[in-house]
Order: structure tokens, then C-alpha cells, then sequence
């Protein structure tokens, strides 16, 4: 069995990205940019997933091509400079709005977040982390995970 | 003088008037207050955070509203002991607060709640039953023990969710104000897949009370699908109204402390 993961990112305004941009300058965390990501992890039978990018772009549920620009990514860990945040107790789908993607044997989500400074880098881990503490991630049912 | 609540409303919540509605039914001079009217909330006794999605659910249900510059008063409020109560969303809210169960610091949640274990939004028609002592719930003044209201459960976001040590804190210490039942008051499952069955969470003062399902949609019986034709019977109190009742009671008393 073999783990794809994929990257989906909106190309035009992101909303919730700008509210919790927002959000965190009243909690103090001054960030010039926030940019969100919506992450696809597939556990594939192996030879199954020669196909997969072109399954997972033709699902509209997880990627408009109007709207959203998706990347695979090398590992199914964050970038540096990334947080993960993902439902702990989260059940392992089979499906995707319904329908079940052949050799396909589970599939995780996790929503990405990388927030920028105003040189374009990613701010200092600390920043990060205290983003992370007091809002992106609710301890009670979520877990962060960073590079 | 009736005493004045504030129905505070968020962009995205969608309960507002039903929830007037019911505080005026029981004698409240019950208010909308805007979220960007934050300088205006120190006039009002109590406070309600009705149902909806406050800005989309983006993030967390309730975690963008929570750090919301409205909620600053009324989190003062709540630590001088007026009362404020949560529904649904309202009480999504009052969790990614820290106001309940209030077993951590302010703005750093020890509970959530959570996605549906079905993973899909629900309404469905339920009945809580309060699991405490009445004493441990002052912002439901007179409250019989084991009290049985009829509701409407209709989340996305209703699983109470925490570490296990939260949930043992949570049962052990009075904090799980109402349960999931049958209209006998027999606890059952609850429909979300909430842990303990919660229905609802109270703060340690007690006069900080979350509660998932809507029970200012069973203030009426026209509300009930099996409800009479007879107008004036339509327009009759439903079970739901009677935790408002209660709600009044406290409310008129003063602030708990």
C-alpha cells in the first residue's frame, strides 16, 4: 500500500482565509498573509494509484478547476513553515461524496495553514505556534502538526 | 421594570427572532444587539447567543465569534456573574469561549463541540433532561429536578468532544447540565454521537449554561408536526418554553453574585 497526498488551494479569494487573517490581528498575531489549504491523504493498494491525480482532479467535491489549484505533495507531512490541522478522532472515509475511487483504501483530511510575513516568508515558528495555541487549533478534539 | 436581555447577533446567526420571541413570551424586555454594537451591552442584565452559523462556521463552529471584540462584554459579564446562555450555535460559541465548562483559561477551550459522528448536519426532534442538581444550574431558577424539555436538535457541530480527563472533570464535578432522553426522561444516545450524551454544559458558578438543542423551536405547539389546526390551540406554550420561564426567574433575581 502506498500514501498519495494532494494539496487543494482556492485561486480566487479566500474567504476564510481573510476571517481568520482577521481574527488573528485582534488576537494580536500580526500576519501579512494567510494562505489555506485543503489536504487530501489516500492510502492506495499499490498499482493502484497510477491514475489517481486524474481521478482526484475529475471529483469535484475536492477540486474545481475554476476555482482551485491542485498539487501533489512529496510527503504526507507539512511543509516547513506549515500547520496541519486535522479531527482527532477522526473516522477513516472510504468514499468521497459518496463515491468509492478504485484501489482506494482510506482517505484522511487535514486543512493546512502557512501564515506569511511581509517579506512573503513564513513567519517565525513562535508566531506559528501561538496562532496555532490560541486559535487554529481547538485542543479539545483537533491536533497541530508542523514540519 | 422587566429585566433586559440581550439577544446578541453574530453575521451568520439565524434564531434570532424565534429566540426574542420566546424571552418576550416569558416577560423579558429581550433585545437584538449587533455585533458591532459591543458599547452597548453593558445596559442589559443577561445575555443569549442564539442559534445560526456566526461567520460561516469558518474555522470552528463558534471560534471565530468567540474572539468576536461583541463577546468581550459579555465574557466580563459572565465572570461577574450574570447570566448568559448559549443555544446551538450560542452554545458552540460559549465552549470555544472557555466560558463552559469553564475548567480552563478564558479563549482556551478544554471542550468542543465537535462534528457529528455521521459526519452530517441533523435536526431531529429530542428531549433533554437536566442531570444536575437544580442548584448547580441558578440560570434556570427553580428548575425541577430531572426536568424533561422537548427541543429541536439541528447541528452539523453538536458531539461534545474533550480529552478523557475533561470528560471525567466534565461528569465529576457537575458540568453536564442536561442529557439526551426519551420524553420519559430515560437517557439515551445522543443523535450526534456526543460523548456522555450531552445536551448541554454548565459553568462552574452555574450561571453559564450551552445548550445544543433549540428548545425556542418548541416553545409553540404549532411547532410539533402532529400539531392541532385549532389556532388557539397551535398558539399554545410548548415544553420548550419552560426553561425561558426558568431563564426569566433567574433573571429577574439579578446576577448570581
Amino acid at each position: 500500500m502506498t500514501t498519495r497526498t494532494f494539496a487543494v488551494t482556492l485561486t480566487i479569494p479566500d474567504n476564510e482565509a481573510f476571517t481568520a487573517f482577521e481574527t488573528l490581528g485582534r488576537l494580536g498575531i500580526g500576519v501579512a498573509r494567510v494562505v489555506r489549504s485543503d489536504i487530501w491523504i489516500f492510502d492506495v493498494d499499490d498499482g493502484a494509484g497510477q491514475s489517481l491525480a486524474t481521478t482526484v482532479a475529475s471529483i469535484e467535491t475536492i477540486h474545481n478547476p475554476n476555482k482551485h489549484r491542485l498539487s501533489e505533495r512529496a510527503s504526507e507531512r507539512p511543509q516547513p513553515g506549515e500547520v496541519w490541522v486535522a479531527t482527532r478522532d477522526e473516522a477513516k472515509a472510504t468514499t468521497v461524496g459518496g463515491r468509492a475511487i478504485p484501489g482506494v483504501r482510506s482517505i484522511r483530511r487535514r486543512t493546512a495553514w502557512r501564515l506569511l510575513d511581509d517579506t512573503g516568508g513564513d513567519v517565525a515558528p513562535a508566531l506559528l505556534e501561538r496562532a496555532v495555541e490560541t486559535f487554529l487549533c481547538n485542543p479539545a478534539f483537533q491536533v497541530a502538526t508542523t514540519a | 421594570m422587566s429585566a433586559r436581555v440581550a439577544v446578541v447577533v453574530f453575521p451568520g446567526t439565524n434564531s434570532e427572532d424565534e429566540t426574542l420571541r420566546a424571552l418576550r413570551a416569558v416577560g423579558l424586555d429581550a433585545e437584538r444587539v449587533h455585533w458591532s454594537q459591543p458599547e452597548t451591552l453593558a445596559r442589559f442584565d443577561a445575555f443569549v447567543l442564539p442559534g445560526g452559523f456566526a461567520y460561516e462556521d469558518r474555522i470552528r463552529a463558534g471560534a471565530v465569534a468567540a474572539h468576536d471584540a461583541v463577546m468581550d462584554p459579555v465574557v466580563d459579564a459572565a465572570q461577574r456573574g450574570k447570566f448568559v446562555l448559549g443555544i446551538c450555535n450560542g452554545a458552540q460559541i460559549l465552549a470555544e469561549a472557555g466560558l463552559v465548562p469553564g475548567t480552563g483559561p478564558l479563549r482556551r477551550p478544554t471542550a468542543a463541540f465537535a462534528p457529528n459522528a455521521s459526519g452530517r448536519f441533523q435536526s431531529v426532534h429530542v428531549h433533554v433532561r437536566l442531570n444536575v442538581a437544580p442548584e448547580r444550574v441558578p440560570i434556570l431558577a427553580g428548575l425541577d429536578p430531572g426536568a424533561v424539555i422537548p427541543a429541536w436538535a439541528a447541528h452539523g457541530d453538536g458531539r461534545l468532544a474533550a480529552p478523557p480527563e475533561e470528560l471525567q472533570r466534565i461528569e465529576r464535578d457537575g458540568h453536564l447540565a442536561f442529557v439526551y432522553c426519551d420524553r420519559d426522561g430515560k437517557r439515551v444516545p445522543a443523535p450526534n454521537g456526543a460523548a456522555l450524551d450531552c445536551a448541554g454544559l454548565v459553568n462552574r458558578a452555574g450561571n453559564v449554561l450551552a445548550i445544543m438543542p433549540h428548545p425556542e423551536r418548541d416553545a409553540w405547539t404549532y411547532q410539533h408536526l402532529d400539531a392541532s389546526r385549532d389556532r388557539a390551540r397551535m398558539l399554545a406554550p410548548s415544553g420548550g418554553i419552560r426553561l425561558f420561564e426558568h431563564f426569566a426567574l433567574a433573571v429577574r433575581g439579578g446576577a448570581l453574585v
